[in-house]
């Protein structure tokens, strides 16, 4: 009896406790969910989580592989890795270069990190002085050099490549993190690579005949980006509807947009097409890959309350005071009634209302790429909560947006065309040859500003082995045409443009 | 020695005491699960929209059609996602056309309801609340009880019979579309109780419906089965074949989505009769014969049932089409008047107004007196009466010809004729062979000048409007194909110009129904 009942206990053991154990160890393994965290709030808006790597996270060390696997497919414009999309990185305190580049976030989730974009990708980059100061990151800006689009195309490319692999992708990690274990080697990453490719190839079905490397750097297709998340079938957009990209927005003083001289909360976004502030965030997170079930709100939250009073850092070159005092007259006169009464005052009659867009008359594809069906469409999104769209509105034209910071937001107008402010107070030459018109084609991607003309130095092609991208003025989406005439200020004296100019240095 | 020991006994008791509770669990959740009613509304004014609460109401409410009609949220959420090759257009669900308002959740005429799980069913609005825009960047107009011009209801009911069919409509694939959008609270029992009852069940049921759709699919010679095309049903055969359950026949008579504002005008005389060709005696049965075919069964409560149609009655009755929202030049609108006393007054403001003038007269398409008959009609009483409902009814009777139509808010009811096949009142005005062959219905910029809307490439080019967004968001329309002939009703088209621009001046003022005796 006795030895029965020991079997007996010995083969529960068995039956239970080494399933029990190994559940135990799995769940272990595979159960936390935990985001690397920040108590700095500017390294939490760089580096933290939105809670989209539950959903669109990229495991860490496939992150690290996909640049040296797919090298041939990265722009050949003299940047290693991921900087060859612009994407920058940061040293630490002892000098040496950071692991993950700013905006990239990081979460243990599913037993494996897993790394995805987050808001500063898009509203971070650096700034230098002059060639010879070191790069500065500055958040909240608009990511003039990262090129969203050549990132994108990157992965809808190395998606269909037959070096998608898990072998492939095992002996990379091998040569670069050491030796794997066999639940790693055999189960982990090969299910990880699968999965992967699954949702890049939903991805590049859904953009559909959206064409992300035509945007360049500092811009994305939002509209088009939005359509494809909501599974619009985007083959039979028409032609006019397809390819419409703005520059990345600055994203300091929130509060302030909250309100206007109407007492009604400013229209955001280019086309002005929603004036909620946290839903307008919720709506830009969908990049980050926070979906309804899986975004932080928490963590978001935190990003939000800050931006509420985020400052662009003042101008950091000399400002000529009896310059910008006179320039102050010309603005108050020209300007700012759409684009409020200083950088830090937003008042002014029409200050986040929109205008027109054949009153404007600047480049019409990123307000057609706004539709009715889309605005109606977005009101889907978040159903069944409490964060459910509802404020976007199809308008007839583009925003007035107040100006802080505007000496780190070039180049200017919403696709990004005009790569100076000072070249923004001359005509463009759409409507009759100008003898002194704006740039047709200049530079974008480089981190220098302007210290005469205001924005980033748009006629260097190279430095240090580094190409720039050459913007053509000439193409769809590109063009630098309105925000012009006696009312936009282009036909006052040289003077006054320059004391403008000077003026809004200040902001 | 008995074998009910006390201890077996007591055994019995706590086994018996376990399965009851794990029944009344189970029956807790059958009932949670599947058929707990929470109750809609209140319905505020859309002070910005400027809608009264009855019009929200008549708008979002619900008729009682979620029950059985009614498709799970979840469902309805991701078909236009994973289906977006069978949509009629590339933007989604807004693909149909329907009236959507922004900032709403759902299209207007589509109500939710929990009834166990969130449903998703129609209500009167989707096929009767217009859409116009004074131009193309203006503001779009929601006109609840108008006649809806842009939804392509054939379409919609081909997109879910399709999407039935499709081997992507599995469980798996619907659930991982669900599990990007869905909400924190969506809990692995929802998922569960989706991928094994829901889905599968409302395939089933979509499936179902394919057989009593068989005529829309239809396509084989000699005749020519043409689209419906937007804000046009084949009302009768819908009756025909969904409340009675007759057998297919060859015809087809899609005609104009009507506008339903000012109701009470039928009351003043008792020739009247409603629908297109008379069918129907008053707007009591009509409401409730179009109800049912919401709610595709007899009603749950047929006193719930009929305070929903004596509270949509109410509404109808008073509720006025809005005025022309351009402006209108007093005089030549009273020149109008004369001309319209001369010309149009004997049918259309007289004792004539609302009653059937015999189609040898009218010369309009007869198609769609062919999709009706006295037989049918006679069935479609006798079903209603078997769901145990008392109504005036259908007229027992052969259609012999078509409503001489009340003017009230005339403007807005473009395209014309009983099926919608000529575009504006201008182009009505014209001999039959020389109005528009081909073009566009569906899109709702209105057209000031000829009286109707954007629906010709020289209307667009004249108001800027985008004739690729006039395209996109249209369908075409054949006046060759069958059901589609806009002859007849030649009236007036020989006037002197001056006489006609007058004429017209004078049909944008009417808003109120003109006196019938």
């Amino acid at each position: 009896m006795n030895l029965w009942r020991r079997r007996f206990w010995i083969l529960v053991a068995i039956v239970v406790g080494v399933p029990l154990v190994i559940a135990i160890l799995l769940a272990m393994r595979f159960l936390p969910d935990r985001p690397v965290t920040y108590a700095n709030i500017e390294d939490h808006f760089k580096y933290g989580s939105t809670g989209g790597e539950r959903n669109a996270g990229f495991p860490y060390w496939i992150w690290k592989a996909m640049p040296v696997i797919f090298k041939d497919y990265l722009p050949r414009n003299g940047g290693q890795g991921y900087e060859a999309f612009g994407m920058v990185y940061e040293t630490d305190g002892r000098g040496n270069r950071k692991d993950l580049p700013v905006g990239v976030m990081k979460r243990r989730n599913l037993g494996i990190d897993r790394v995805f974009v987050n808001c500063a990708a898009c509203h971070a980059t650096t700034v230098r002085e002059a060639p010879d100061k070191p790069p500065r990151v500055i958040v909240g800006m608009p990511a003039a050099r990262f090129d969203l689009g050549g990132f994108e195309q990157f992965l809808f490319d190395i998606a269909v490549d037959e070096r998608f692999r898990a072998a492939v992708f095992v002996a990379e990690i091998e040569r670069q993190a050491g030796s794997l274990g066999p639940l790693d080697r055999y189960v982990v990453y090969p299910l990880a690579v699968e999965i992967m490719r699954g949702q890049l190839l939903m991805l590049r079905h859904r953009f559909g005949p959206v064409r992300p490397d035509l945007w360049g750097p500092g811009r994305v297709d939002t509209w088009n980006a939005a359509k494809a998340g909501l599974n619009f079938d985007m083959g039979r957009l028409p032609a006019h509807e397809l390819l419409g990209p703005s520059d990345f927005p600055s994203i300091w003083n929130q509060r302030q947009r909250k309100h206007r001289d109407d007492g009604k909360p400013m229209q955001l976004h280019w086309v002005g097409n929603n004036d909620e502030v946290n839903e307008r965030n919720l709506s830009a997170a969908f990049g980050t890959g926070a979906t309804p079930s899986t975004v932080d709100h928490a963590a978001i939250g935190r990003i939000q309350d800050w931006l509420l009073d985020a400052q662009p850092p003042a101008y950091p070159l000399p400002i000529d005071k009896t310059l910008a005092a006179r320039g102050a007259a010309v603005y108050k006169q020209y300007c700012a009634d759409c684009h409020g009464a200083s950088g830090q005052d937003f008042s002014g009659r029409y200050v986040g209302h929109v205008t027109d867009v054949d009153l404007v008359g600047t480049d019409r594809d990123n307000f057609d790429t706004y539709t009715y069906d889309l605005a109606v469409s977005q009101d889907t999104n978040y159903a069944g909560t409490p964060y459910r769209f509802t404020h976007f509105r199809k308008t007839n034209g583009y925003a007035n947006l107040p100006l802080d910071g505007i000496w780190l937001r070039g180049p200017y107008l919403h696709n990004g065309s005009v790569p100076t402010l000072r070249d923004l107070l001359e005509p463009s030459g759409c409507r009759g040859p100008a003898a002194v018109a704006r740039p047709v084609t200049f530079y974008r991607g480089y981190d220098v500003i302007d210290p005469a003309r205001v924005g980033f130095i748009g006629t260097v092609a190279q430095e240090n082995g580094r190409t720039f991208y050459l913007y053509d003025t000439r193409q769809d989406g590109k063009h630098n045409c309105g925000h012009e005439g006696k009312i936009y200020g282009t036909e006052l004296p040289p003077a006054d443009k320059d004391a403008i100019v000077e003026y809004l240095k200040t902001f | 020695m008995t074998f009910w020991t006390p201890a077996r006994r007591r055994k019995l008791k706590i086994a018996a005491a376990v399965l009851l509770v794990i029944a009344a669990l189970g029956a807790w959740f059958a009932w949670y699960e599947f058929f707990r009613e929470v109750p809609e509304g209140p319905w505020d004014a859309d002070v910005a929209n400027g809608h009264s609460a009855a019009d929200v109401r008549f708008m979002y409410g619900s008729i009682g059609a979620e029950r059985d009609a009614g498709i799970p949220y979840w469902i309805v959420y991701v078909l236009p996602r994973v289906f977006p090759d069978k949509l009629p257009g590339p933007n989604g669900l807004a693909s149909f056309g329907l009236p959507w308002e922004e900032g709403k959740e759902l299209p207007v005429g589509f109500t939710t309801k929990v009834i166990g799980f969130k449903r998703v069913a129609q209500n009167c609005a989707a096929c009767h609340t217009e859409t116009y825009r004074t131009g193309p960047k203006a503001n779009r107009a929601f006109v609840p009880a108008g006649g809806d011009h842009t939804f392509d209801l054939e379409a919609f009911f081909r997109f879910l019979v399709d999407c039935a069919k499709d081997p992507r409509f599995n469980s798996s694939r619907l659930i991982s579309e669900i599990e990007l959008s869905r909400p924190p609270d969506f809990t692995w029992v929802d998922s569960l109780v989706y991928r094994f009852v829901l889905i599968p069940i409302t395939r089933q049921r979509l499936l179902a419906r394919e057989a009593k759709f068989a005529w829309i699919y239809r396509h084989d010679p000699p005749r020519d089965w043409p689209d419906w095309g937007r804000g046009r049903d084949d009302a009768m055969n819908l009756t025909k074949y969904f409340l009675t359950t007759s057998p297919l026949d060859d015809t087809l008579g899609p005609t104009d989505m009507p506008a339903l504002w000012d109701l009470r005008k039928y009351q003043g005389n008792p020739g009247t009769r409603m629908n297109l060709a008379g069918d129907s005696w008053d707007a009591n049965s009509v409401i409730i014969d179009s109800a049912l075919g919401l709610l595709s069964a007899a009603p749950p409560s047929n006193e719930k049932f009929l305070d929903e149609v004596h509270w949509l009655n109410r509404y109808l009755d008073d509720r006025p089409p809005p005025a022309f929202p351009f402006p209108i030049d007093p005089a030549q609108a009273g020149a109008g008047r004369q001309v319209f006393d001369a010309n149009c007054a004997s049918c259309h403001a007289s004792a004539r107004t609302g009653t059937v003038v015999p189609v040898e007269e009218v010369g309009t398409d007869r198609e769609r007196l062919h999709s009706w008959n006295k037989d049918a009609a006679v069935r479609a009483n006798e079903a209603v009466k078997a769901f145990g409902i008392d109504r005036k009814g259908l007229v027992e009777a052969d259609p012999t010809g078509y409503v001489a139509t009340f003017l009230d808010g005339i403007w807005l009811r473009a395209p014309y004729l009983h099926n919608g096949s000529v575009p504006t009142l201008r182009d009505l005005l014209t001999p039959a062979s020389q109005r528009p062959q081909v073009f566009y219905r569906g899109y709702d910029v209105y057209d000031p000048q000829d009286v109707g809307f954007v629906a010709l490439e020289q209307q667009a080019s004249r108001l800027g409007v985008s004739w690729a967004d006039v395209t996109g968001h249209g369908s075409r329309f054949d006046v060759r194909l069958r059901s589609c002939g806009n002859q007849g009703h030649e009236f007036g088209v020989n006037l002197p110009a001056a006489d006609k621009a007058a004429l017209l001046e004078y049909l944008k003022t009417i808003v109120k129904p003109l006196p019938n005796w």
